[in-house]
């Protein structure tokens, strides 16, 4: 399956039905405030097409899944057949308790659909906002996702994250003889498709900035030390990144992906370099005798965030970006892991290890105000959503009696409120979100 | 404090040193030992393993020497204020008016102002005096007027910036936020190199914040600290403060 | 101090007494020079502390054998096999096993292994031995493992 790319066209703005939109509409949440109530949205099986039901579908788990919103079931609607053409009766919806409602139209065009929807402010009695798609009929979930996306981004003022997929690593098997791929689906679990075909170890996949390529590390054979391969999606040819005597590993795209910064280890000391994608140079970023792994670029890219047991135990520092000026900025009790940079650059997710358990939190770049978001016996590699405001981990399960404990994929928002499963069709470590899909 | 983080840093490199020189010895230390390699390799862990925990200790005093820092200069400022009021005989009272809770401003004269010679003569700075007394006692509507007519009178006095920054502050006291903003911003325009042009900025800042104008807010923010990059480390840090709160980018 | 001194010796003759007693064929009918005899009478393996990687004391005898009989049957290629309980984030661990790993090579190497015979690589979690979330199981997998081909 290609990733479809400049496959959706958005067409334009969508005129206003009733009257002129309002300067300032209702319609609207503020995230960050504690103790926000999801707005009750109301979205209507799309008209013209029977494929209507299935865009209806994906917007309506999107928006729900977010934790902002509450989806009213279809079956308690007043008004039937709504489209995007014609006004809606206000007062039918407001008694089933909308606050927003989305409609649309299908219209067939050549070989594509033409796709017109609306988002109305329901107490207001208003459009919050309409837009105009073309694209290509197999192409229905991705037109739900951008709708979803912009009803998103309406109401939260935030942009939305639905257009986007996850690189993990599906598990199955017996755990001392696991079989690890990877393997890539849209953020809502669709269209899961395998990267890698198990026959070795592949873990830590990560997206660059285009979506063509995603970097990971992979076992060989049994005598050599695993190493970091870029691979493109949609060929699957892939290639090794280097080819150092010992193991290369914790691939980390920098924003603009014209580098990879890894990990090597040599002679029991693990060093971060960055490598040219293109030139394939390779630049000494680190000078210890410890281990410095699990890097992060800014979302600048002027600087980079990793972890390093330099003083001891595990935690984060904060150096250039070329190397240099290194850091350290957490110093709360127990280890810290995995950071990763927000894309909006305002908080740095991380894991902890606190005694017997794991969590998942945030702090700021300079290490004030840390919160931990979710925890649990072992809860690892937080990855941000493009917007900043989600983030996605995974949870495992204690083993017992010779069985491997469960491991699954889970999202949470930035307020640590929202936490829900993804799902996958096999055990799933490892997330890694991409950005937004290139329209 | 300068001269302990320049110790811990002196620590630093000693203890890195210490370890090159232990492992230079060991050559000799091994034809020593004949046929103790072992020895060797257990001499370099545990020195490893000793500069590690070094590193780990110098990086919690650094931190803690750091949080003290910030204490430090905070009491700071606050004496230097208090000790100024009482050599004016003013007693060492609390702090002038404003929005105590989230912003204390910052001390009437900066050491440069009570410095400058005052060109615009005794009688002005009579006046100013006069106002701010009447800010310190909380008359903030006679306040605004002494202000006022202080800087209309004396425009280029070496204390027109601090009174056009107080006839701010007597509206943001009084939660008269539009007109604050004015003030400040005419403070900025007009007197952006005066001693109180950075609070200046920064109550601005805050003040269009207050406004729900975050966009201007962070804005100001923003520019903060390429026309005042000699500020206080007091000022940077409520700046950085400010911006967080308004989630600037 | 002295004190100190006296238990490691204490332990260090113990462990030579042991190693003394179980090297003589113990009535197994392995091949000498075999790897199931380098399994079941040297032993291939040593053990961790909780994210550390230096050679514990109940390890260095058996790595002192493993360098005899290395010594003693020289054509195998040696790869040293790294590896972590999961109470770890996978990439930190990655690197731990190949520290783990590289510690148990260096010991070898400093009996007189020759280097270029003995390889590493690290499984960090993604291979334990021990199916298991209790101490026995994590500690059986903080691990070093001498495999040979």
């Amino acid at each position: 399956m290609m990733i479809p790319r400049r496959t959706v066209l958005l067409g334009a703005a969508l005129a206003p039905l009733a009257a002129p939109m309002a300067a300032r509409a209702q319609l609207t949440i503020d995230m960050t405030r504690p103790n926000f109530e999801p707005v009750p949205i109301a979205v209507v099986d799309f008209q013209g097409d029977a494929m209507g039901g299935q865009i209806a579908g994906v917007i309506r788990n999107d928006l729900q899944n977010s934790g902002l919103f509450r989806s009213i079931a279809p079956g308690s609607f007043i008004e039937q057949n709504l489209g995007a053409n014609s006004a809606p009766r206000f007062p039918d919806w407001r008694n089933v308790g909308a606050q927003g409602l989305v409609v649309g139209s299908i219209a067939s065009i050549g070989g594509n659909i033409k796709v017109d929807f609306r988002l109305w402010d329901v107490l207001k009695g208003d459009q919050a906002t309409g837009l105009s798609f073309t694209s290509q009929p197999n192409n229905w979930r991705r037109l739900g996702h951008i709708i979803a996306d912009a009803v998103y981004k309406r109401v939260t003022g935030e942009e939305g994250y639905f257009d986007t997929r996850v690189a993990y690593v599906s598990e199955t098997g017996p755990l001392n003889n696991r079989t690890k791929r990877i393997a890539i689906m849209d953020q809502d679990g669709a269209n899961n498709r395998y990267i890698t075909d198990g026959s070795t170890i592949a873990i830590t996949p990560r997206f660059s900035p285009t979506l063509q390529e995603i970097v990971y590390m992979a076992y060989g054979d049994r005598n050599t030390p695993p190493k970091v391969y870029l691979q493109n999606v949609d060929s699957n040819r892939r290639e090794l990144m280097g080819n150092f005597p010992g193991m290369s590993f914790a691939p980390r795209f920098s924003p603009d992906g014209t580098k990879v910064a890894m990990s090597l280890s040599q002679d029991g000391r693990t060093n971060l370099y960055e490598m040219d994608v293109r030139g394939r140079g390779m630049r000494r970023l680190t000078n210890s005798p410890a281990i410095d792994t699990s890097p992060s670029y800014s979302n600048d890219g002027t600087q980079i965030v990793f972890n390093s047991d330099r003083g001891g135990s595990q935690q984060l520092y904060v150096m250039g970006a070329g190397g240099g000026g290194d850091r350290r900025i957490s110093f709360g009790d127990g280890r810290y892991a995995t950071p990763v940079w927000s894309p909006r650059g305002d908080y740095i997710a991380f894991t902890k290890i606190m005694g017997g358990s794991f969590g998942i939190g945030v702090m700021r770049p300079d290490g004030s105000g840390e919160r931990l978001l979710s925890n649990g016996f072992l809860v690892e590699g937080p990855t941000w959503a493009p917007n900043g405001r989600v983030l996605m981990f995974f949870r495992q399960q204690p083993n017992s009696g010779g069985r491997a404990g469960s491991v699954t994929l889970h999202a949470i928002d930035i307020t640590g409120r929202f936490e829900r499963q993804v799902p996958t069709p096999t055990d799933a470590s490892d997330p890694a979100w991409s950005p937004l899909i290139p329209q | 404090m300068a001269r302990i983080d320049a110790t811990m840093d002196a620590m630093k490199s000693f203890f890195s040193g210490a370890l090159l020189f232990a492992l230079a010895l060991l050559p000799s230390v091994a034809s020593a030992q004949r046929g103790s390699s072992v020895y060797i390799e257990d001499r370099m862990n545990q020195l490893q393993q000793t500069v590690t925990m070094l590193t780990g200790q110098v990086e919690q005093l650094q931190y803690q020497n750091q949080q003290l820092k910030q204490q430090l200069e905070k009491m700071q400022t606050d004496y230097d204020f208090r000790l100024d009021q009482i050599e004016k005989g003013k007693g060492g009272g609390p702090r002038p008016p404003g929005p105590a809770p989230t912003a204390p401003p910052p001390p009437a004269h900066g050491p440069t102002a009570s410095a400058a010679p005052p060109a615009g003569g005794a009688q002005g700075e009579q006046l100013y005096h006069d106002a701010f007394k009447l800010l310190q006692d909380g008359d903030y509507a006679g306040a605004e007027r002494a202000f006022k007519s202080f800087v209309q009178s004396n425009p280029r006095h070496p204390l027109a910036g601090n009174a056009q920054y107080w006839l701010g502050e007597t509206y943001y006291a009084r939660r008269e936020y539009q007109q604050a903003m004015v003030a400040f911003a005419e403070g900025y325009k007009v007197y952006k190199t005066s001693p109180k042009g950075p609070d200046n900025l920064l109550k601005l800042g805050i003040t269009l914040a207050v406004l729900n104008k975050k966009q201007e807010a962070c804005a100001v923010f923003q520019r903060f600290n390429q026309d005042y990059p000699h500020a206080t480390d007091l000022q940077k840090r409520r700046i950085d403060q400010e911006r967080q709160k308004n989630g600037c980018g | 101090m002295i004190k100190a001194f006296a238990a490691v010796a204490a332990l260090l003759v113990m462990a030579a007494c042991s190693s003394e007693q179980k090297v003589p064929e113990a009535g197994t009918s392995v091949t000498p020079g075999s790897i199931a005899d380098f399994k079941q009478n040297v032993g291939d393996r040593v053990f961790f502390d909780t994210d550390m990687s230096n050679i514990r004391e109940d390890g260095r005898g058996t790595l002192a054998k493993q360098a005899e009989w290395l010594k003693k049957y020289s054509n195998y290629p040696i790869t040293i096999e790294g590896k972590c309980d999961e109470r770890g984030t996978r990439e930190y661990n990655l690197a731990l096993g190949e520290r783990r790993a590289n510690a148990v090579r260096q010991y070898l190497v400093a009996q007189g292994i020759p280097a270029d015979r003995v390889k590493t690589i690290s499984y960090g979690k993604e291979r334990p031995e021990v199916v298991g979330s209790d101490e026995g199981a994590w500690a059986r997998n903080r691990v070093g493992i001498t495999v040979l081909q």
